[in-house]
């Protein structure tokens, strides 16, 4: 097995970034969503829904831990 | 339910191109700022390859018209929802929308070749060793950044360093028109170092760059 680095695929990589980029950036939406059965509001919810990319939730993760 | 795309100027409309759920885009409007959205029996899974078709929806907008891209997969119960959300919102991201025409982002991403190595063979050596590679990693990170940040701030109206697990990662706001520039420069820089690997993505609509500087460290 060769020791060089792994050499990135310029595709590749532009293609994980921009997907990153979907998923961790853009306009982030403040909602509310009231949950209803047969009609009936059940719960109402005030939701700020982040997806973020796994690296940056293992950040925050390891950051909590350590102010804990 | 609703799926969230974009926000456009109020007079945009959404051109002839079919969403995730295979629905042709709508758009709701305000005064000062409108959605594109589409109805969908379900909240999409933000799987790579859904992710991926929606970015190229994203990408085509962009073509037609101003955007802020908005995070996927956003979706809010009704129309109306949206529509509120909209009122709230439609100074700003109208201010924004100004701001933003006719740029674009890139992101630039360079490493030297053989930083994790030289981590890793410090880490099989001892726990000192380790440490001093790392600290002279860092340090070799931020001289990066400090000499791309340099290198693109003739072109770059905005930059911001993304988290990066290998090697650094810039996203850049670019005029269009000085797009090869920049890239132009970045090429440059790469082939100046030996050891040096760069990509430059993009360029794309601006994702990093949807709030501005100051609303957003408020």
């Amino acid at each position: 097995m060769s020791d060089a680095p792994e050499r990135w695929s310029n595709q590749q990589v532009a293609l994980v970034d921009l997907i990153d980029r979907v998923i961790g950036g853009g306009v982030v939406i403040t909602g509310d969503i009231v949950l209803s059965v047969a009609d009936v509001d059940l719960v109402y919810l005030g939701l700020r829904l982040v997806l973020a990319p796994a690296h940056e939730v293992d950040q925050s993760v390891a950051l909590g831990r350590r102010s804990a | 339910m609703i799926l969230l795309y974009a926000v456009v100027p109020p007079d945009a409309t959404a051109p002839e191109v079919g969403g995730l759920g295979g629905h042709r885009l709508e758009t709701i409007r305000a005064g000062l700022a409108a959605v594109i959205v589409e109805e969908c029996a379900e909240r999409p899974v933000p799987t790579a390859g859904e992710s991926r078709r929606f970015a190229k929806i994203i990408c085509d907008l962009a073509m037609a018209t101003p955007m802020l891209p908005i995070r996927f997969p956003t979706v809010l119960p009704t129309s109306s929802a949206v529509l509120a959300e909209l009122q709230a919102h439609e100074a700003r991201w109208q201010r924004r929308l100004i701001e933003l025409d006719g740029l674009s982002e890139v992101v630039i991403r360079a490493q030297g070749a053989d930083s994790n190595h030289e981590l890793d063979a410090a880490s099989r050596r001892s726990g000192t060793s380790y440490l001093m590679s790392r600290a002279a990693a860092l340090r070799q990170r931020d001289a990066c950044v400090a000499e791309i940040s340099e290198l693109v701030r003739g072109w770059a109206q905005e930059i911001k360093v993304l988290p990066s697990q290998q090697g650094i990662r810039i996203a850049c706001l670019v005029a269009n028109a000085d797009m090869r520039q920049l890239r132009d420069a970045v090429l440059g820089w790469q082939q100046a170092g030996d050891d040096r690997q760069v990509v430059v993505g993009g360029p794309w609509p601006p994702f990093s760059f949807v709030v501005d500087g100051e609303a957003e460290s408020a």
